[in-house]
């Protein structure tokens, strides 16, 4: 049963982590090396506003989702925006570059010692157990919630949203949907904005589960293999994938060696790209277009 | 010319790579509550007007030379295309006119509108009152619809943007004589019904020539001929040459020469 | 290499010898002459210090010529360079340690292992383009740094293996300014033979392939074949340079290799300037020196012990920054730059060149 929940467990943070990917390849099909580190700044965003809001922990929650939405629309409007029309190669690398940047930073603002924003709220971690004897941590549990609601939201937002129809459109006819009087910019810079805001969550509630530091980055690189084994551009196919990934990874790491973590979900990507390159739920004719 | 002119274009070229001329010299005008036809043969510069008009050069490395295109008195060059549609001028283009993974109402509601009618649900009324099969197939995706009903969507959708001016490329494209008829019947009451005019670029001068009130000619990138629907028809080389009635003996090829010769430096 | 433009230098190509001379001017004839002579009498005046700086850019060259060949080339894209170089330092490692193998073993030893890993690297390539060939090549590199992980770990060697330096001939190659000779001499031998590349049918087939694969295949091409060589050649030539780099720091460990490792050399290509020789060049000696020129600089700033905590800091974002401002600014990266400088000098008094010019 822990076994189950564990899967979950780091599923969730998978999936949470994945979407981000997802949305934006989806509307601009550029890949972001750099979501790892927005996903980390998120949680720093939130060091900070618990040091500046040390009366009310909801409010800084709040108010630093709320700005990292803003930091994700603004890295399109100054900095991806300049990069369409360019190569693949150029428009990733830069994203690398991005990420490099990021992570320089915010040693530098916060250093590199391991923060703990759950402390700083005075919040504590509750252990639950479920039935079965499975034990989860509070914030654990929390990271499950948000991811459904995050699905379940982007679901809707996508489906029925005004908004959300349109960046389905872009993402399936930049041209046209110009044409039709969408504003490009405005759309991947929400995308953008919406990518780094999930992250951010994912990024926040790791870190108020576990404490920060910039290895951080690495959940953000190992959750893009579930991406992209679901499909870059397929939501229920992040799910699916991070699913698989963490499937794998715990099981691997309860069956066989535990220092195969790191590289499990690499090597389910690559048995991915060989059999299957675009992916469970993903389009095929991706392939051709990047 | 008389009367306010909607759309201007005056001595219009535009330039591929900075080597190849597309069109030049193309002056056209479209007033309020026109149906106007650009006829043209294939490679004609047809496309390239009405993209020159809809500011969508950009991407193919074309660039306007000369010239200056004027809608309601305001330049239009070298803008972005969702400013161009925000000022009420929107294009149903030749190729990929729909999103295909999206449903049919979906399509319609991912236009942006100018924003007159506070309602979506008026534009969306009126949608689906100018092609009332829209309004069975609105859940169906739009990958999924024939040739004449993708047609009929994309036109909806160009309606859904509130424009003064709708542009439609290659109307009759791969379409059923019947659908032709009743897209062209629709363009009609929509002029009529909302007063919005109609760019109809066509290689089909028989259909473009039924609803239009003015045409023009364009050929080698060059208008060669322009006049009053009815005076086009009863041209004897259009009727030649574009609607395929010989008039009296069969000409020989070398005659088809011979006018394309003396058309090219009309305009 | 890029020649200088033909019709303006007042130079032209009279025979098909002409053609296939490397130096083809009187003026490159002296000019190779003098920059040969200073990187010979440079370890004999500068300090340690520049020397072993100068050491590293051969190093850096070597890798960064690889990855040119492979991605500015042939346009194959990889982020797996890494990986490569970690596996051509754990192959030259691992036989000294377990078996005690001489340095001429080791060497083409880890290149053997470079070439087989370029064709497992390599072999996505034939069905995956773009973005998905390095994101398959970015899952191998932390296979391979995995596998480095898991030798460290099983054999006791958890903070690294040491290696000892490398005996030539009953000579032991231990001094800063032998390596300085030695790696120099590597990185020539490496330049000779990506130049040879480029002007063979090689070459050639990859631009090809790099411009259009459709047309490459439809004229001929085979490309699986070419494809693979590029990856082959340049894998093997990466994994040599891990082996050189694992002798000359007497040390290996994983931790060297990290993701950040291949940024850093793809980060070269692209600062130095996509597809050309002397770009792989440029970007090494950049890159190389780029941390000491910022740690300089912030020394020289006021204050500067406060900032010596974050000096580090400092250069990864600065590195980020710097490479933000070449991909977004200068996409023709040092080259492009020194190329317009050059032109300006031909050309003088003159602003523009003729139309059709060449480079």
């Amino acid at each position: 049963m822990q076994f189950v929940v564990n899967i979950m467990v780091l599923a969730a943070i998978y999936a949470l982590i994945a979407c981000g990917y997802v949305l934006i390849y989806r509307v601009s099909r550029v890949l972001n090396l750099a979501h790892g580190e927005l996903m980390m700044l998120g949680a720093y965003l939130l060091v900070a506003t618990a040091s500046a809001f040390a009366a009310s922990p909801l409010m800084a929650v709040v108010f630093a989702a709320v700005m990292s939405l803003a930091v994700g629309g603004m890295v399109y409007l100054f900095l991806m925006r300049r990069m369409t029309g360019e190569t693949v190669l150029a428009a990733v690398l830069t994203t690398v570059a991005l990420g490099i940047l990021i992570r320089g930073l915010i040693v530098l603002f916060w250093s590199a010692q391991q923060q703990h924003p759950r402390a700083m709220l005075g919040w504590d971690n509750p252990v639950i157990v479920l039935p079965g004897d499975a034990r989860i941590s509070l914030y654990s549990a929390l990271l499950i919630v948000a991811t459904v609601i995050v699905y379940g939201g982007l679901f809707l937002f996508l489906r029925f949203g005004r908004w959300g129809i349109r960046m389905r459109a872009a993402g399936q006819n930049p041209l046209l949907a110009a044409q039709r009087g969408i504003n490009l910019h405005a759309v991947f810079a929400l995308a953008w904005g919406l990518s780094t805001f999930t992250g951010a969550i994912a990024g926040m509630l790791i870190a108020l589960d576990s404490g920060l530091d910039s290895t951080m980055t690495m959940i953000g690189l190992k959750a893009f293999p579930a991406a992209l084994v679901g499909g870059l551009d397929s939501l229920v196919g992040a799910l699916i994938g991070a699913l698989i990934i963490a499937g794998a990874e715990v099981g691997v790491i309860r069956f066989i060696d535990p220092l195969l973590a790191d590289v499990v979900p690499f090597i389910v990507l690559i048995v991915m790209l060989v059999i299957r390159p675009w992916g469970l739920f993903g389009t095929r004719e991706e392939l051709d277009r990047v | 010319m008389n009367g306010t002119a909607l759309l201007e274009v005056d001595k219009l070229e535009v330039v591929y790579q900075r080597a190849i001329t597309a069109i030049q010299g193309v002056t056209l005008a479209v007033r309020k509550g026109q149906i106007v036809a650009l006829l043209g043969t294939n490679g004609a510069g047809k496309t390239t007007t009405l993209r020159a008009i809809s500011g969508f050069l950009g991407l193919d490395d074309a660039r306007v030379t000369e010239g200056a295109v004027r809608f309601r008195g305001s330049r239009l060059e070298n803008r972005p295309p969702h400013e161009i549609t925000r000022r009420g001028l929107s294009l149903v283009p030749e190729r990929d006119k729909v999103f295909p993974n999206l449903t049919v109402a979906e399509n319609l509601q991912a236009v942006v509108r100018r924003g007159r009618s506070g309602d979506a649900r008026v534009m969306d009324d009126a949608a689906y009152h100018f092609f009332p099969k829209l309004k069975e197939l609105r859940k169906r995706e739009a990958g999924l619809l024939s040739g004449g009903e993708r047609q009929m969507l994309a036109i909806a959708a160009g309606l859904m943007c509130e424009p003064d001016l709708l542009l439609i490329d290659e109307l009759s494209l791969g379409l059923a004589p019947v659908a032709v008829e009743n897209l062209t019947q629709s363009l009609v009451s929509i002029r009529d019904e909302l007063a919005i005019s109609i760019l109809l670029v066509e290689q089909s001068a028989g259909v473009a020539l039924r609803i239009a009130d003015y045409g023009y000619v364009l050929e080698n990138g060059r208008i060669v001929l322009d006049g009053d629907a009815e005076r086009l028809t009863r041209h004897a080389d259009i009727q030649e040459f574009y609607l395929g009635q010989a008039s009296g003996n069969r000409r020989s090829y070398r005659d088809v020469k011979q006018y394309r010769r003396s058309r090219r430096w009309y305009g | 290499m890029s020649k200088p433009l033909p019709s303006a230098s007042g130079h032209f190509r009279r025979s098909y010898a002409d053609e296939f001379r490397l130096i083809e001017t009187r003026f490159a004839k002296a000019m190779t002459l003098v920059f040969a002579v200073f990187l010979i009498g440079f370890p004999f005046v500068a300090s340690p210090f520049y020397v072993d700086l100068a050491t590293q850019v051969f190093l850096a060259s070597i890798g960064a010529l690889a990855l040119m060949l492979l991605t500015g080339i042939a346009g194959q894209i990889s982020l797996g360079h890494a990986g490569l170089l970690a596996a051509g330092a754990f192959t030259a490692g691992i036989l000294y340690k377990e078996t005690a193998a001489p340095f001429w073993i080791t060497i083409p030893a880890s290149a053997v292992t470079g070439a087989v890993l370029g064709i497992v690297f390599g072999l996505p390539s034939l069905r995956l383009r773009g973005l998905y060939l390095a994101v398959s090549t970015l899952a191998l590199h932390f296979v391979v740094v995995y596998l480095g992980g898991e030798y460290e770990t099983r054999r006791g060697y958890s903070t690294g293996i040491l290696v000892d330096p490398p005996v030539v001939f009953g000579f032991e190659i231990y001094s800063p300014r032998i390596w300085y000779f030695v790696l120099a001499a590597a990185a020539g031998i490496a330049l000779l033979v990506s130049i040879n590349l480029m002007r063979s049918r090689s070459g050639r087939a990859w631009r090809a392939i790099h411009s259009n694969e459709t047309v490459a295949e439809a004229l001929g091409i085979d490309m699986a074949r070419y494809k693979l060589l590029a990856f082959v050649i340049s894998s093997a030539m990466t994994s040599v340079a891990g082996a050189l780099f694992a002798y000359y720091r007497g040390f290996v460990s994983i931790e060297a290799f990290s993701l950040y490792l291949t940024i850093q050399y793809v980060a070269m290509i692209i600062i130095g300037g996509m597809g050309n020789l002397l770009g792989a060049l440029l970007g090494a000696v950049f890159v190389t020196l780029f941390p000491y020129l910022i740690e300089g600089l912030m020394s020289a700033l006021p204050g500067a012990d406060r900032l010596a905590g974050s000096v580090f800091a400092v250069n990864y974002a600065a590195f980020g920054f710097v490479m933000i401002l070449f991909l977004v600014f200068e996409p023709q990266g040092l080259v492009g730059i020194w190329r317009r400088v050059r032109n300006y000098f031909l050309l003088w008094p003159f602003k523009h060149k003729a139309l059709g010019g060449s480079s």
